[in-house]
Order: structure tokens, then sequence, then C-alpha cells
């Protein structure tokens, strides 16, 4: 009964607003469109939020119009929201604000099977006549780096995926990704192939060996989640905008939509945003995480794809990292502040973690201490100022410390040969400057390090030699130190660095575990 | 004479100004980057880049922009509530940057 109410509540909302519109269909698509170009690849085509916060009738309510206009004009200092003066007319911004405050959350626009084959771009036909080798000096694929430049506003000529040679710290290839490229993951099978996802949902495919994009498709309006299969025959993207993921193949031909929804923890039935996709060096799977349904599915790579649905997760889902040769998998809850340890053979859950205030586990990172497997998660929130790195037994599945250090963390950097593990600081103050440095052994912060910018998603090179970070924001430039001495030895230039992301995690699956045998 | 003695003010004032990259780093970290950026600006952008111009020029401009005899509207907002000090320093660190 309720059900029914709720739909017919729905629908009447629909026709009043088609109503509404009818009169002023002309203007508003335009808004639409003046949206899409400049501000949905952060905030969210349907306007709920992404990677920067909703902007809509709610969520804007009350907030004085010259204030939301200046904000704007000026950006926002120590976010990614750069400035929109002389970008856009004053007269657009002012409807804009106007548009923002008067628009409710939209829903989710589709985007079928149909729509991504027909975006799929073909750069290079045959593929025959790319270069057997690389056309760059470098010792081995697994040196190589790749940096998401999101560029200063999420898209333009900025945004690229950048590739590094992690040993003499110079770029080899630069990858025009049109808007924010978010993730870069390489095909652990064949060292040729890259791909990048961007925060407008486009996958590039890269050959690496002549650093071109050979072709693209787009999986959806916003979300970064991209997964690719220990054989490297498939791919899965996951979308925040609309509720879906897709399963491709390495010709980024879509094979198989999957509808995201469930029933989450509270009993109740969602439609939910895709977190992360993760392939595994354990099997041929793929697990995604549904962030609001609080689920985990398991997707065998066969006939079919069947999915197995592990339920009661957590609330709110978002990240997770492998371990135990991939057969173990842990996954950040957010809103109840633990891990969830899944075991990817039974698919069952094995134990609930207690994590620190919003567990953003990153790409996770887990090393080998007397005997020990331990997983370092870092944690976004800020409660009480109780901000700490957790860190637990994976073996035994047990929490051994939650370490102190001076924010909120959000992504953790570990080599097998390094000592120290990275966390990067994102409290937004002076402390967003700093990554700290935990001493594997001791578990304690030895050191706090000034990158400049701010400084996030610190990652080693393949070698463990050398520590890359992002210095973000205002500083654009990515910067190199020694794992060991902790001096700069390089510094990168590029336009709002983000994600980091080494060739190397191929061979160690999460950094931090043996880069020469699977751990 | 008179000249020669407004010049050593001058050049005694900027020297008690000593103007500090720092603080100038600091400032225009919070203040310019933003749009100007620190060594270069976005390729998207439509702001001129302020690294390594002229020092003189940078504070005549900036001055110019606080006193609003010279006009913008984003910058006499934002370059209204610079110090001379401020200014110098903002100066000395983007004419040294390349």
């Amino acid at each position: 009964m309720k059900k029914i109410i709720k739909v017919n509540q729905t629908l009447m909302a629909g026709v009043a607003s088609l109503f509404l519109l009818a009169g002023t269909v002309q203007a508003k698509s335009d808004m639409h469109q003046l949206y899409e170009d400049n501000c949905a690849s952060c905030h969210g085509s349907d306007h709920g939020g992404y990677i920067a916060p909703a902007i809509n009738s709610e969520t804007l309510k009350g907030r004085s119009p010259t204030a939301l206009r200046s904000l704007i004009m000026t950006g926002s200092f120590e976010t990614l929201m750069p400035p929109f003066y002389g970008r856009l007319k004053d007269a657009d911004i002012r409807a804009m604000v106007k548009y923002l405050q008067s628009t409710p959350k939209q829903n989710n626009p589709p985007w079928t099977i149909k729509d991504m084959k027909k975006s799929l771009k073909i750069y290079v036909k045959d593929e025959s006549t790319l270069p057997s080798k690389p056309i760059y000096q470098i010792d081995s694929m697994d040196d190589l780096i790749g940096v998401a430049a999101r560029g200063k506003y999420g898209r333009g000529n900025g945004s690229k995926a950048i590739f590094i040679n992690s040993k003499t710290h110079k770029i080899v290839g630069e990858i025009d990704t049109g808007t924010a490229a978010h993730i870069i993951d390489f095909d652990p099978a064949n060292s040729r192939w890259a791909y990048v996802k961007t925060d407008t949902a486009e996958i590039y495919k890269v050959d690496l060996f002549s650093m071109k994009a050979v072709r693209s498709i787009k999986t959806g309006y916003n979300g970064p989640a991209l997964g690719v299969s220990r054989d490297g025959k498939y791919l899965m993207a996951g979308s925040f905008v609309p509720h879906n993921a897709v399963i491709l193949n390495s010709d980024l031909e879509p094979l198989k939509l999957i509808e995201l929804e469930g029933v989450d923890p509270d009993g109740k039935m969602v439609s939910s945003d895709s977190g992360m996709i993760i392939g595994t060096p354990f099997a041929d799977i793929f697990a995604i995480a549904l962030e609001n349904a609080g689920q985990v599915w398991v997707v065998d790579l066969k006939d079919g794809f069947p999915i197995t649905k592990i339920k009661n997760v957590g609330r709110h889902l978002h990240d997770a990292f492998l371990t135990h040769k991939g057969r173990k998998l842990m996954v950040a809850s957010y809103d109840d502040s633990i891990v969830i340890a899944i075991d990817l053979k039974t698919r069952k859950i094995i134990k609930k973690l207690k994590a620190g205030c919003v567990p953003h586990v990153g790409g996770g990172a887990a090393v080998k201490v007397n005997g020990r497997t331990l997983g370092f998660g870092t944690n976004f929130g800020t409660c009480n100022n109780n901000t700490v790195v957790s860190v637990w037994d994976l073996d035994k599945m047990e929490v051994v410390k939650q370490i102190p250090v001076s924010g909120g963390t959000e992504s953790p950097a570990a080599h097998a040969n390094a000592p120290y593990v990275a966390v990067d600081i994102i409290t937004k103050d002076r402390r967003a400057r700093t990554i700290q440095l935990i001493d594997k052994k001791s578990l304690k912060v030895v050191k706090t390090l000034d990158v400049g910018g701010h400084a996030y998603f610190p990652e080693y090179s393949a070698d463990g030699k050398f520590l890359y970070v992002s210095a973000g924001y205002a500083g654009d430039e990515v910067v190199v130190f020694d794992s060991f001495s902790l001096k700069k030895v390089a510094s990168i230039q590029m336009e709002s660095p983000a994600g980091i992301f080494s060739r190397g995690r191929v061979k160690y699956m999460t950094r931090g575990l043996s880069p020469d045998e699977m751990e | 004479m008179k000249l020669l003695f407004i010049s050593v003010f001058l050049l005694s004032i900027s020297s008690v100004q000593a103007a500090s990259i720092y603080a100038g780093k600091s400032k225009a970290a919070v203040v310019c980057s933003q749009c100007h950026g620190v060594r270069t600006t976005s390729a998207e952008a439509p702001f001129p880049p302020l690294a390594g111009r002229d020092k003189e020029y940078l504070k005549m401009a900036l001055r110019q922009y606080r006193d609003k005899t010279r006009l913008s509207e984003i910058m006499n907002n934002i370059a209204g509530s610079l110090t001379d000090k401020d200014i110098n320093n903002i100066a000395n660190y983007y004419s040294r940057q390349k």
C-alpha cells in the first residue's frame, strides 16, 4: 500500500512539473545544457552531487543568490571549484543561480546499451599498425605511473591522463580526455593496454606503447568505477548517474547492462550509485559495491554473467581493496564506520571490522610485518577530531591499532621495499598541504611532509624507491620524494593532478604487498 | 635634490618592507593563484599568467586595482583588501616564478 501511494505521488509531481515546465521549456533546456557543459561533471547530471556537493532547489534553499553568484565567479578556495568569471557571461551566471535554486534533484536520466554503442569512437582502426614495443625509453612497463590530471575546469585542454617514467620522472605520454580523468586501470595480462575513465563516464582504451587512445565509449553521465578482469578480456564500469553498471569486452563493446537496486540494510528497496568495481587475480569475476543498497555483488565472467548478491554489508559502501591473493575483499562503509571483510570464494561476509570516522580506503594498502599481513585504511571524516588511520590484521581479521593522524585521510600508499606508509591529510586548512608517514614497524606517525598545494593520492613507484604525490588545486604539480630520505627529487607540472596509479599495482595487487610473488 | 630625497625615502621603505617571498607565496596562494595559477594558468582559463612578470608592473597594477583607478569588477574587489606590504610581497613572489 505504501509503495503505491509513493508511486502516485511521484507521478503527480511529475505531471505537475510537466505543466509548470511547459511555458519555459526553451530556456530550461538551454540552462540544462549550460549546466551539463560546466557543472555536471562534478555536481552530477541529476543535480544530486557527485565529487562536489548536490546543487538543487533543496540543498540551496535560503542561500543568498548574491553569495552564490560570487562563489561561481571566484570559485571556492581549497576545493576543486574553479572561477567562472570571464568564462561564463554574467547574465548566464545569474541565470544559473536562479536555475539551480529552482531545479529539484532530477530522476535518473536514461543511458542505455544503445546510447553506449552509439557513443563508441574508434581512433585507431587497425590495431596491427601499432608499434610492437614502447616508442620511448623505459626499462619495464611497470615503471609507468599514470596521473589523472583533472584540468582546472574539469574539462577542456587541461584534462588529461599523463604517463610518467617513474625512474626518470619524465613525462612519456599524454592522453587528452576531454573531461576530468578520474581512474586509470592497467590490463594485468598485456602491458600494452590501460583504460582511463573520466568523471563523465567515458572510458578511453589507451595503447601505452604508442601513447595513443585507440577507442572510447561513454558508459553513463557520471561515475568513476572501473575494473579490469585478470585476463584482460573484460571491463566493468559503474555509474552514479544513472544507477547502472555495464560489462564490456576489451574492444569496449558493451555486453550486459546491470541495473543497480536492492534492499538496503534497513529493509528499504533503493536504487543505488555504483561504488567500487574490482577485478581480482583470484578468479574470473568482478565485485561491485552498491553504495546505497549496501550490497556487494559478485559477477561471474561466464555465459549470462550470473550475479551472487551479498546483502547487509553496510550502510553506504564506497571503495575496497584485495588481500590474500585476491580472495579477500575489504569494503569500506561510510555511514557505520566499518570495513567489511568478504570472502570471494564462499561469497560471504567474514567479519565487520571497526574503522575510523567515515572510512575511505582509497586503493588501500597491505604490508607484511613480522609474519602478519597488516591492512591500512584511511578515514575521510573528522568526528570529534578523532582522526585515525585504521590498521587491521588481515589474517586474523581483527583491529590492531587506530593510529592518530593530524586530519581526515583519503588514500594510503605503501610498498614492500619502502619503510613508510604514506597517508594524505585532506582536512581543509594548512594541513591539506601535508602527507604523513607511518613507520610500518612502530605503527606511529614519524614524519609530516609539506608538499605544497593540496597534497593527495600518494603512490610509490614500482621499485618502491620514489613516492609520488599530487599537489592539486592551486599547486598544479606532482611532487616526487625519495622514499628513504624523503627529500624532494622532482616536480612535474600539470593541471589539477589527482589520482596517481602505478602499473606496478598489477604485480602486487594491493600496494605494499610483495612485487615478486602474489601475497 | 627633492627627487633624490624621495627616491632615498622610497628605497628605505622597500628595504624596511624587505618583501618576503614566503609571505608573498602564502598570500598569492589564497588571493591570486585560484585564477592566475602559480607558474601558469589553466589551458582553459581567461586569466593572464603572473609568473615572471615585471615586479614594478605587478605592483602598479595591483595598486591601481585596489585604488580603483583601474576598473575591473572582480579585481577591484579582490585587490581591495591588500595592503602595500601584501602587494610588495605578491609582486616579489610572482616576478621570481618561472
